[in-house]
């Protein structure tokens, strides 16, 4: 199969060569600027470095050179898996475009019913449909992204400082830009790449082959139900749709499509679950909010019986000291009857 | 890969281990309209389980092929169901059709 991405161009190689000189034209400026300014103070020889940020806070310097599609693709996939706590992994074997818009617009009308439920049955609405996407992924760029999310928890925050705005103080300390670049941690940083290049993570052996994830945007059970009796159909617990109910599943690009689309595993709050896994997770009843309820319910049998225990000593002492004391005043009563 | 002439695909692989990577590929080899000409079915393991993946494929003229997808790579396998695809095309266009 020949492969459907050309090799780097010359225009990339163009890129990457001329990264370097920034620094030479710097100095021909400063060289033609000591003509007309004063000699530096004694302080800012020493000193070095001003405490200016050579860079807007938006765009610092990277590792990867961030022209490219890659890098960009890296910085796009790291902020979905930070974003999204429950995902899908989908293999899909040649879907064609009128597929996947159907499979697309099938699970946009499961979700949006399942929104709409839940507004009806008085919960408060939350448009989920809008949040959750089914997309293709670039397996390799995919893995690396995975890597640095769920890996590489820099200590050191980035400064909130910010140089450009007026209420900073001249005189504070910004920890400003190295020309190395060895200070940031950035998802394309160095110190990103350096402390995940030899991990691997659980979910790598399936990053492989055509694949697309399905993000979620919160860990909803109900929403993952939906979306997997319309992807993937399991009749027990995950009953497709009837004809009746949903016409529209069962026209011929949906069904193809949807049998082309393998089910592989999840990712739920940073937990690789395998596909019995995933159905547990989408088998919850009644979403999160049946979790809590069943633990209140919990719970509260609990207390219940903690008190019930608690009291029955004080219930039994009492019952004892009556009874003796019914007991003594009968046995009281018993001979002045006697006497009378 | 010439898939004319498969009639029915099963595949059992455990996605999480590496070698099902085979297995996989070649179902994502096989042609758009695969589901209309030929029988596939798919079995995934759980993730604990240690069972080898394989390929097994039937062709229109009765044979039968099972194909231990974690030695072979994906390019045996193809080139083995190329193998026979090639000597029943040939025979086809003998037969003058």
């Amino acid at each position: 199969m020949p492969t459907r991405i050309s090799p780097p161009s010359k225009a990339m190689a163009s890129i990457l060569r001329c990264r370097r000189p920034l620094k030479i034209r710097r100095q021909y400026a400063t060289a033609t600027a000591t003509a007309i300014t004063p000699a530096a103070s004694h302080a800012q020889m020493t000193r070095g470095e001003a405490p200016i940020a050579r860079y807007p806070p938006s765009q610092p310097p990277s590792y990867k050179p961030p022209e490219f599609r890659k890098s960009q693709l890296l910085r796009q996939y790291a902020s979905l898996l930070r974003s999204t706590p429950l995902m899908l992994l989908f293999q899909h074997n040649n879907l064609k475009s009128n597929e996947w818009s159907a499979v697309r617009r099938e699970l946009s009308l499961a979700l949006r019913k399942v929104d709409e439920a839940r507004v009806a049955a008085g919960f408060p609405a939350e448009q989920l449909e809008e949040g959750v996407k089914i997309q293709i992924i670039q397996t390799g760029i995919f893995s690396s992204a995975l890597k640095i999310v769920e890996f590489y928890k820099p200590e050191t925050l980035p400064s909130t400082l910010d140089p450009t705005d007026p209420s900073t103080p001249s005189s504070a300390t910004i920890p400003v830009f190295k020309s190395d670049g060895s200070h940031l941690t950035h998802t394309l940083s160095k110190a990103a790449h350096d402390a995940t290049a030899k991990k691997s993570h659980a979910l790598a052996p399936l990053l492989s082959g055509p694949l697309a994830v399905l993000t979620f945007p919160t860990v909803s059970p109900l929403h993952l139900k939906a979306a997997l009796s319309i992807l993937s159909p399991s009749p027990p617990q995950f009953p497709a749709p009837t004809r009746r109910a949903n016409p529209g599943w069962h026209d011929p690009p949906v069904q193809s499509g949807m049998q082309k689309l393998l089910l592989l595993g999840a990712r739920v709050e940073g937990k690789v679950f395998d596909v019995d896994g995933t159905k547990w997770v989408g088998g919850i009843d009644g979403g999160l909010e049946g979790l809590r309820g069943q633990l209140v319910a919990m719970l509260q049998n609990v207390g219940a019986g903690v008190t019930n225990t608690l009291e029955s000593a004080g219930k039994s002492l009492y019952f004892t000291v009556e009874g003796r004391r019914i007991m003594l005043e009968d046995e009281e009563k018993g001979p002045s009857e006697e006497k009378s | 890969m010439i898939s004319r002439f498969i009639t029915e695909v099963s595949t059992v692989f455990n996605p999480f281990s590496p070698k099902a990577k085979t297995a996989r590929l070649f179902l994502s080899f096989l042609p758009p309209n695969a589901r209309q000409t030929m029988k596939i079915s798919i079995k995934l393991l759980p993730r604990i389980s240690k069972e080898p993946s394989f390929v097994e494929l039937k062709f229109k003229d009765g044979m039968q092929m099972k194909l231990d997808a974690e030695k072979l790579g994906v390019k045996g396998v193809i080139e083995e169901v190329d193998r026979h695809s090639r000597m029943l095309s040939r025979q086809e266009e003998l037969a003058g059709n």
